[in-house]
């Protein structure tokens, strides 16, 4: 059982005005959120902020009772974990770029298992090309699908994604986000999606809406 | 000290007329190069003519204090000018620069004069100033080009930076790769100078000894020195401009780049 806790998040435009007013993210495992708004309202200004990649004034971090300072930004990344929009690969193989993390000193602790990555290529239905492929095969939805075979090799305890289901046709990116809510339960890990189609946001655990630089809860029922 | 013919004003004069066959060679092509080259050819004797006083002063009076402050004064314009050539800067690269030429030129010229040739008294400008001019000079153009890299790594597979912090990476583990480039590249031209040194070119300086009437081999010797040394301030020089830029470029919260310098 993970416990999560990130924010107040405070992100000012250039011109002084908030892109993020306290923001404050806080979900107990297992849970699959996803978090909407209208583009350019700050849905990745928000989970860059979360991983601490930009210069958003994050007052705290925590995972369980742990407590993550700046310094400790690179651990923090290594258990929550972003995938980036537009779903960017290392120049290298399908192979490479589903293992590199577990060489990084942070990964340490964590054995890549082919096997599973096989497993969860075949869910994603990348089974059709090699392991030891070049990467600059892929198309779009292809490297959105091995981001997420990225992430979910990977297991971190917290895993967001920016628009990870971009490009896909809609039944493969319905199993695809079935995919991510049944590691949320397997893994008892916290998924935080930002995903534009509402059919989305209604299969999720939390369905959140971030407008005017504040995050509503969505009332589904 | 070996004889040497001693050239007159006249000599000098004579050698005008060489500019001279060039300038009139761009005139004649219409290169339109005429006006550049002639502010080029007097840049360069009015700045070597000054540089001869000066020397020559710094030579007579030969106190440590004043080569030391000379020294100094070719290390900030090796640095200004190293930040200058290079295409991109960033906040903080004057500093990088100035303490990667003092390290590196440092440890290489220093080796050199104080263990190697064993210059005495230890200040000696005869072989002080050449020979940090050189170090200078050449971990320069190594920082320039290592720097150059570095940026245009960055810039070009920042993706790839960022995808490796978002798993966890340290600075160091995300920017290694494009260190490591950085490095080779601001070291191959020492290398390649060492691999064809005698056979396409003499180096200046050994030609400069030769002439002067340095038996050959000793001019040889001095050479050998004088190129491991460079070597080896290249590579330090490269090595501590990239983790310093390094540090910079990719910071604790993800990348900083510069913005690109208008050409």
């Amino acid at each position: 059982m993970e416990d999560f806790e990130c924010g107040p998040i405070s992100c000012l435009t250039e011109s002084g005005q908030y892109i993020l007013k306290d923001v404050v993210l806080k979900f107990q495992a297992p849970r699959l959120v996803v978090i909407n708004g209208p583009s350019g309202c700050g849905k990745s200004t928000l989970l860059r902020a979360v991983a601490g990649l930009n210069r958003a004034k994050t007052a705290k971090r925590r995972l369980d009772s742990r407590l993550y300072s700046e310094k400790e930004l690179p651990e923090w990344r290594a258990h929550v974990t972003l995938l980036l929009q537009d779903a960017p690969c290392l120049d290298g193989s399908l192979l490479d770029n589903i293992s590199f993390a577990f060489g990084f000193k942070n990964g340490s602790d964590r054995t890549f298992s082919q096997d599973r990555a096989l497993q969860i290529i075949n869910k994603v239905r990348l089974d059709h090309i090699p392991l030891d492929a070049h990467v600059n095969r892929l198309s779009g939805g292809e490297r959105h699908r091995l981001g997420i075979v990225r992430g979910l090799v990977w297991a971190p305890p917290v895993l967001m994604a920016d628009e990870p289901l971009s490009g896909l046709e809609p039944e493969l990116a319905d199993s695809c986000f079935d995919i991510l809510k049944e590691y949320s339960r397997q893994q008892e890990a916290i998924v935080i999606c930002v995903l534009h189609e509402e059919r989305f946001a209604l299969r999720a655990d939390e369905w959140l809406r971030l407008e005017h630089g504040t995050l509503h809860r969505v009332n589904t029922i | 000290m070996a004889h040497y013919i001693e050239l007159t004003p006249f000599d000098l004069f004579l050698a005008i007329g060489l500019i001279v066959i060039a300038a009139s060679i761009s005139a004649a092509l219409k290169l339109g190069l005429t006006r550049s080259l002639s502010l080029a050819a007097t840049r360069c004797m009015l700045q070597l003519g000054a540089m001869g006083f000066i020397l020559k002063k710094i030579f007579q009076i030969n106190t440590p204090v004043l080569v030391l402050a000379w020294l100094l004064v070719m290390l900030i314009f090796a640095a200004r000018e190293a930040v200058r050539r290079s295409k991109t800067k960033y906040r903080g690269i004057n500093l990088d620069a100035l303490a990667t030429m003092t390290v590196s030129s440092l440890v290489a010229g220093g080796l050199v004069t104080q263990m190697v040739i064993n210059v005495q008294p230890w200040y000696d400008p005869q072989y002080l100033i050449p020979i940090f001019g050189m170090v200078f000079g050449n971990s320069l153009n190594g920082i320039c080009l290592c720097l150059d890299r570095l940026t245009e790594y960055v810039r070009s597979r920042g993706n790839e930076i960022e995808l490796m912090l978002t798993f966890g990476a340290t600075r160091a583990e995300a920017i290694r790769d494009g260190a490591r480039q950085a490095v080779r590249t601001g070291m191959i031209p020492i290398i390649n100078n060492m691999t064809v040194a005698g056979i396409v070119s003499l180096p200046g300086m050994m030609t400069g000894q030769i002439v002067a009437g340095a038996s050959p081999i000793q001019a040889v010797a001095y050479q050998i020195v004088i190129m491991f040394m460079i070597a080896a301030a290249n590579a330090l020089g490269s090595m501590s401009i990239a983790a310093l830029a390094g540090r910079r470029l990719v910071t604790d919260f993800g990348l900083k780049l510069p913005p690109m310098e208008k050409t």
